[in-house]
């Protein structure tokens, strides 16, 4: 007997719970451990614009729209929605100067706008965000020496702004004055004398010079202006990388007036003047001849667009044709970015070109983080298999005792005899071993106790019929004859009821065995004890069964036609997989309303002129019952017909 | 009858039986039939009679007092024992196979036939004087295997042939004689109740049924016909 100790079930539950738990705590924390954080696709407001910039230069050199990496550059003739965003602000206006655009033809907006080191993700070049590290003294310093430099360029963008202002009035006043001379001139010619119509031209070209020096002028002005101002935020950017715009930043946050008073004014002279800029030295850049028509001051609109999309870029001071870029525009500017940096992700910049068509920036799906999605279900999804297959072991190790539990009572139920199921497993199941251990028992003492019950009781009825047996030898041969069939007879039914009584079907091993060969037997039997039973099958069917229960039954059924009939008619086929085998008789046959009843023990068809104690047919339906078959009762073609179906 | 024609002794037989009526009528029916008989009403009296009187063959009650048939048939088994006949009062296929196995060299249920449990007496003597094999469980031949006490013929394969008593009882005549040309009459009188009227065809006819259960697997010819003479078991058995 096992005396391990059993935990209950409960425990086992509990442990498996526990193990799913620990598994979901370790996927967690691998997650934790082993994945960076969850990366937006971020770009640093910081970047916008020069991103902006990088990716239209790549996209007219390609001709065509552009999606680099998850980020989008198009034109259309929509602006993209307008989302008002107080954080973006700043990187809107950052962006209207850089394109030298007026504010409201910039409209930029962003998803997930954060100034947050946690929205920071890992990049590959890690060793960057190493190498830009500063301690926060530095960090002040740099943002005064920033504010400063801020400052400084504000002033002389200031000053340059006025020089600008001085030389469109003098160029204004020149014109004006050229005009009015060039009119009296021309009002006094047409009167005195139409011919001098050539010395009006020459009069108008001189005039176009004029002012096209003093364009020149005012626009090297502000190109100086704006190239100062560029110049200092390119140094800055460079030299420090992120700490400028930093500064920057961080003037916004920390709410300081001066700054956006100052922004402010920076751009409200632009929007005045570089409209008027572009168009000409476009024109001239594109079209040199055609300075026929003075253009009237109006904004934008150029006449034809010559390029496939006007530039917003050509206030800029180096107007260098679009070269091919080499290589498409960088990855968007992903972090490292330093604390007070705005880092956007699902982002739209528009951008209104000179046509009124929007050049548009957007990212579109976040691959970076269907990625990193992708690798974090993938941790999770091993946890769990490894938890699975712990599981299933585990429940397995559960589950086994449960099974040879089941399999050992199963024993039991078909053999009392077999071995006592061993008390092992769980606490619960040690208990149901040890019922069933004392139910075997029990039903081994009363099996004993049958067993000698019917051998006493064997004992006692065959004894005196061999004595009555041997006296009758002494008898005279004719009433020794008549004794002898009443003996054989009171033995028949003894013999019913002592088989009928120990009948265990399940007991006899069951043995691969041919039926015809068997039923050949029983007939060939009889036969030669000179009854008439007769056979007819096919050659050979192997079917698996018992040997002496199959013998039983077939031969119970024999001697239950032979008791109604004077002959006896076997048969078998196979059918469906099924094994029939059909034993006709030529009595009376037997009526429908009893064909269920004659299966019952001791239920005799004709109580007179018929022997036996109403067994045969029982314990016939009981052994093929026992073998998956059954027996029932048809019309014969003469008498009755008895059906017996056995797994083939 | 026949009387045991070529013995000067007539054979001993011992009845042991708890029963004295039936001891006294056993021994009356086997010495009207030419036996000398003597009986013991247990098996201590049986086992002393033996060693006083000694005795060719013995007729063993199952259920008795004190020590019971079987297991003084397991005991006795195996120590140049005369053969011994069961009689029984458990009657059915699973007793006699029980019965068989521990040695019994045959099995008869009361109440029987007394004149038929002296035929078998005269077979069994018979069979301990002629067969080459004697008491073996089974006999294995051309990869057949012949189990003596389930009466059944178990083929190459493994699937039992069963077989009618008439097939089993001629099969054990060949397979106890192997390679010896047998006549009808010998065979007759090996595998036949003595009483029973059967003729030199039904050997032939039983001969030719258990020729097919033996050789419808293309196996060679076990069961030989020697022309004018009789029959021959062609293969060697083996136990």
């Amino acid at each position: 007997m096992n005396t391990r100790p059993g935990l209950p079930i409960a425990a086992y539950l509990g442990v498996l719970v526990a193990l799913a738990l620990a598994a979901a705590f370790v996927a967690t924390l691998a997650i934790v451990i082993f994945l960076p954080p969850r990366p937006p696709d971020v770009l640093r407001a910081d970047k916008v614009a020069e991103h902006f910039q990088e990716g239209y230069d790549h996209m007219t050199a390609l001709g065509r729209t552009m999606n680099e990496r998850g980020v989008v550059w198009e034109v259309r003739q929509q602006p993209p929605e307008e989302e008002e965003s107080h954080e973006l602000r700043m990187t809107q206006v950052e962006l209207a100067r850089t394109l030298d655009l007026e504010s409201d033809q910039v409209i930029a907006s962003a998803a997930h706008i954060k100034m947050d080191d946690s929205f920071v993700f890992r990049v590959a070049d890690v060793e960057g965000l190493a190498a830009g590290v500063i301690s926060a003294e530095e960090a002040a310093r740099i943002a005064e020496e920033v504010q400063r430099a801020y400052e400084e360029a504000a002033d002389r963008a200031e000053e340059a702004r006025e020089r600008a202002h001085e030389a469109a009035e003098a160029r204004r006043e020149a014109e004006m004055a050229a005009a009015e001379e060039r009119l009296a001139e021309t009002q006094h010619r047409l009167h005195a004398q139409r011919e001098h119509l050539e010395a009006l031209n020459e009069a108008r070209i001189e005039a176009a010079a004029a002012r096209q020096a003093a364009i020149a002028e005012a626009r090297a002005a502000a190109t100086a202006a704006r190239q100062a101002r560029a110049a200092e935020r390119l140094a800055a950017r460079i030299e420090r990388r992120v700490r400028v715009e930093n500064g920057q930043v961080i003037i916004t946050e920390h709410p300081n007036p001066d700054v956006d008073v100052d922004v402010d004014v920076d751009f409200d002279p632009d929007e005045i003047e570089i409209p008027e800029i572009p168009d000409f030295e476009f024109e001239m850049a594109e079209a040199p001849a055609a300075p026929a028509a003075p253009a009237p001051p109006a904004r934008v609109a150029p006449t034809t667009p010559v390029a496939p999309v006007p530039a917003p870029r050509v206030g800029r001071a180096a107007p260098a044709a679009p070269t091919p870029p080499a290589a498409p525009p960088a990855a968007p500017m992903y972090a490292p970015a330093p604390a007070g940096v705005l880092l956007i992700s699902g982002f739209e910049f528009g951008a209104q070109l000179p046509d009124g068509r929007w050049l548009v920036m957007r990212q579109g799906r976040n691959w970076a983080e269907i990625g990193w999605i992708l690798r974090a279900a993938g941790i999770i999804g091993g946890t769990l298999l490894v938890l699975s297959v712990l599981a299933l072991l585990f429940a397995r190790r559960l589950t086994r005792p449960i099974r040879s539990f089941a399999d050992a009572v199963q024993a039991v139920g078909v053999n009392p005899q077999s071995e006592p199921v061993r008390e092992e497993g769980p606490e619960e199941l040690r208990g149901a071993a040890r019922a069933v251990n004392t139910m075997q028992a029990r039903l081994r003492a009363l099996i004993a106790d049958r067993t000698k019950t019917l051998a006493a009781v064997a004992h006692d009825m065959r004894t005196p019929l061999m004595r009555l047996r041997l006296t009758a030898e002494h008898a005279p041969p004719e009433q020794r004859e008549k004794m002898a069939r009443e003996i054989a007879e009171v033995e028949a039914l003894v013999a019913s009821f002592i088989a009928f009584a120990r009948d265990d079907p399940a007991e006899e091993a069951r043995v691969r065995l041919d039926l015809t060969a068997l039923l050949q037997s029983i007939a060939d039997d009889n036969h030669e004890a000179g009854r008439n039973v007769s056979y007819e099958g096919e050659e050979r069917f192997v079917i698996t069964g018992q040997s002496l229960g199959l013998k039983r039954l077939f031969t119970n059924l024999v001697e239950n036609a032979l008791k109604y009939g004077a002959a006896a008619h076997i048969s078998s086929r196979r059918e469906d997989g099924v094994v029939v085998v059909d034993v006709a008789d030529d009595g009376p046959g037997i009526p429908p309303d009893q064909r269920e009843k004659v299966f019952e023990p001791f239920v005799r068809l004709n109580e007179e002129g018929t022997r036996g104690a109403g067994l045969g047919l029982a314990a016939a339906r009981s052994i093929a019952r026992a073998h998956g078959g059954d027996i029932v009762i048809l019309d014969g073609e003469s008498g009755a017909l008895l059906r017996v179906t056995l797994p083939g | 009858m026949l009387a045991m024609t070529d013995s000067a002794q007539p054979p001993r037989v011992l009845i042991c039986d708890d029963d004295a009526a039936i001891r006294e009528g056993l021994v009356e029916v086997f010495e009207r039939a030419g036996f000398t008989a003597y009986s013991a009403g247990d098996v201590a009296a049986m086992e002393r009679q033996l060693a006083a009187k000694g005795a060719d063959l013995i007729v063993l009650d199952l259920m008795m007092p004190g020590e019971d048939g079987l297991s003084a048939c397991k005991r006795l088994s195996g120590k140049g024992r005369p053969p011994i006949i069961m009689l029984s009062a458990l009657g059915d296929d699973a007793d006699r196979i029980v019965g068989l196995e521990i040695g019994a060299d045959d099995y008869l249920a009361k109440p029987c036939n007394p004149r038929e449990l002296v035929a078998r007496a005269r077979a069994v003597l018979r069979r301990g004087r002629d067969a080459d094999t004697s008491a073996a469980e089974a006999v294995r031949f051309a990869g057949f295997r012949l189990d003596i006490a389930r009466r059944e013929l178990h083929d190459p394969d493994g699937v039992v042939i069963p077989l009618s008593a008439g097939e089993f009882r001629l099969l054990r005549a060949f397979v106890e004689r192997p390679q010896r040309v047998l006549s009808r009459e010998q065979l007759l009188d090996y595998a036949f109740d003595n009483d029973s009227d059967v003729f030199d065809r039904a050997v032939d006819v039983q001969v030719s049924r258990l020729r097919k259960k033996l050789e419808r697997r293309g196996s060679p010819e076990i069961i030989r016909t020697v022309r004018g003479e009789g029959y021959l078991f062609a293969v060697k058995p083996t136990a």
